[in-house]
């Protein structure tokens, strides 16, 4: 269903040989993500320093419990991310408050050497300031990919797709073959306006079926009328009247 | 058949998978789930066929969810744990040195001919020197390589003990390790800036102790960790070369299917590099600051030289460790 997207589902292939929609996240709630992570992190060192320096300061001597302290923030800066990813959820806590989760572009989840290799990136994304490397390749790549990104070769997307609203009522109208013969886009998109009609206000439905004018040869009411007709016709071959001969290349009617 | 017949039929395969699925997400999944490839590979099916089918779309949603979360349980790996962590280091590291042997050369001589150049023309042109110290490393030279101190105290000074040197060290240089690393893949710019400046720092060091200090002091406190530091460093950027090198010149591959091989090649560099400069934090807290007789620290010295040259030419070249 190759239509020009509006929505941010691209798709991969498993290797099984199927492919697969993923929803990537964009810039901005990436970033929100982000500054639940640093926030955090910042709560955690504090809190560390204040743990370390009282209850290890007396018996350590103050030098060597700043050393401990360094390695801690050695720790959490490089492989605070890291962890989180290759854990169970694959995210971070900002991650998974906003539902995102990294994953690796094969479909799975992500393994430690492609965590590693997009943290440590990091550093080059963040220049020359605030991310501003990162959300600038984000911004040029269709899967949202910073530099870190590229090169481990990973994707944050949400963990679920879009919520699909299904329509309670269906639409009933007197089934008719299309007057001609429909590309897969075409016959995707009746079906998909089928699908979603009953979700519309009436002049939403008239405003979208006169633009089929040339498929349904009538205005107004009448114009929908076929339309959803000939959506039916799609939808259902019970029924079904023989299509026009087909052309080259063109759909075969589904057995 | 009808797409409604269609949804019926399929109806219990998903069932089973989601079921499955459950059951294989617990921490102690029974048996049962040995049925789980072949059932997720039957739902795979399903949705290409819906997908071609153009069923509605909350069908193929819900199968995609399911098929993705199925990938993801099937392709769950362990990272291997300590035995991979050590192949990495003894196996795998000095093979990927030894196959980007070019690099390494280029590497090598981008850091030691401008810090030997800076330190040759020291003694007759301090100035340089100078100016790359400036007043607070000349002073620390001084408290550390003078004629009347040791760099040992001026560690103790600092520091006040070998654990907190070496925690410091860890949290320093690792870091830039990781920072060159990562400035490598701006086409190698970032990495070579790195190299480029650190040894014509340490070139200017050398230099003006020569110039003002006690030469003696310096080499006896240096030469063991130096081995593991100086060629860490130089990894850590050569693994930043081999990411910027692929931006350059991807060759015949795609320029992003270039920067992910690249990556892969480059990664057991980074943490071999990582894992030397933490073997030289270790050296530097520890072993460096002791005060035993300068043939001792020399001959020690020299053996972490010979070690680390065998270790990088010879392991990892048995039968059984062909990557």
């Amino acid at each position: 269903m190759a239509a020009a997207r509006a929505d941010t589902l691209q798709s991969v292939e498993l290797a099984d040989g199927v492919e697969i929609q993923l929803r990537v996240a964009g810039v901005a709630v990436r970033s929100m993500a982000y500054m639940i992570d640093l926030l955090i992190r910042i709560a955690i060192d504090i809190g560390m320093s204040i743990l370390m320096f009282w209850l290890l300061s007396g018996v350590l001597g103050p030098q060597v419990t700043m050393g401990l302290f360094l390695l801690f923030i050695f720790i959490m800066e490089w492989f605070y991310n890291v962890i989180f990813e290759v854990g169970a959820k694959g995210a971070t806590p900002g991650q998974r408050i906003f539902k995102l989760r990294v994953m690796s572009l094969t479909g799975g989840p992500v393994t430690l050497a492609q965590a590693v290799m997009r943290n440590f990136l990091r550093v080059v994304d963040f220049m020359p300031f605030f991310y501003l490397t990162g959300i600038v390749c984000m911004l040029f790549t269709k899967r949202f990919q910073r530099l870190g990104d590229l090169v481990a070769n990973t994707v944050v997307t949400y963990v679920e797709l879009p919520h699909v609203v299904t329509a309670q009522t269906q639409i009933q109208a007197e089934r008719r073959a299309p007057s001609q013969v429909l590309t897969r886009e075409e016959q995707a998109a009746l079906l998909q306006f089928i699908e979603r009609a009953p979700l519309w206000a009436d002049e939403r439905r008239l405003e979208l079926a006169s633009l089929a004018h040339p498929l349904t040869n009538a205005p107004g009411t009448e114009g929908l009328r076929r339309l959803c007709g000939m959506a039916l016709w799609l939808q259902d071959p019970e029924e079904r009247r023989p299509m026009p001969p087909p052309l080259k290349g063109a759909a075969t009617p589904r057995s | 058949m009808t797409p409604a017949q269609f949804e019926k039929q399929i109806e219990p395969r998903w069932q089973k998978l989601e079921k499955l699925l459950t059951e294989a997400e617990k921490a102690h999944p029974t048996a049962a789930v040995d049925e789980l490839p072949a059932t997720f590979r039957q739902v795979c099916h399903d949705l290409s066929v819906a997908q071609h089918r153009m069923s509605p779309q909350r069908l193929t949603q819900q199968l995609n969810a399911l098929a993705l979360r199925a990938y993801r349980v099937l392709e769950r790996h362990s990272a291997g744990g300590w035995e991979a962590f050590v192949r990495l280091f003894f196996v795998e590291f000095p093979q990927a040195v030894r196959a980007e042997w070019r690099l390494f050369w280029w590497c090598t001589a981008l850091f030691y001919l401008p810090a030997v150049l800076i330190a040759a023309i020291t003694p007759a042109h301090p100035e340089w020197a100078m100016a790359l110290l400036g007043p607070e490393g000349m002073v620390q030279i001084e408290s550390m390589y003078g004629e009347a101190s040791k760099p040992s105290d001026f560690v103790r000074e600092s520091y006040g003990s070998g654990f907190a040197a070496f925690c410091f060290y860890i949290w320093n240089n690792v870091s830039i390790n990781f920072k060159t690393f990562a400035g490598g893949i701006l086409g190698g710019v970032g990495s070579l800036f790195v190299l480029l400046f650190n040894s014509l720092f340490l070139g200017a060091v050398f230099g003006y102790v020569h110039y003002s200090g006690n030469p003696m002091t310096l080499y006896a406190w240096v030469v063991a960790h130096g081995a593991p530091e100086i060629t860490g460093m130089i990894i850590a950027a050569m693994a930043g070369m081999r990411v910027g090198w692929s931006v350059l010149r991807p060759g015949r591959l795609e320029r992003r299917a270039a920067l992910v091989l690249a990556g892969r090649k480059a990664l057991p560099l980074l943490i071999g590099a990582a894992i030397l400069t933490s073997l030289a934090a270790v050296l530097e807290g520890f072993w460096s600051p002791l005060d035993l007789p300068l043939s001792i620290k020399f001959a020690s010295g020299g053996m972490c030289w010979v070690f680390l040259t065998v270790f990088l030419l010879f392991s990892g070249r048995r039968s059984g460790d062909a990557a």
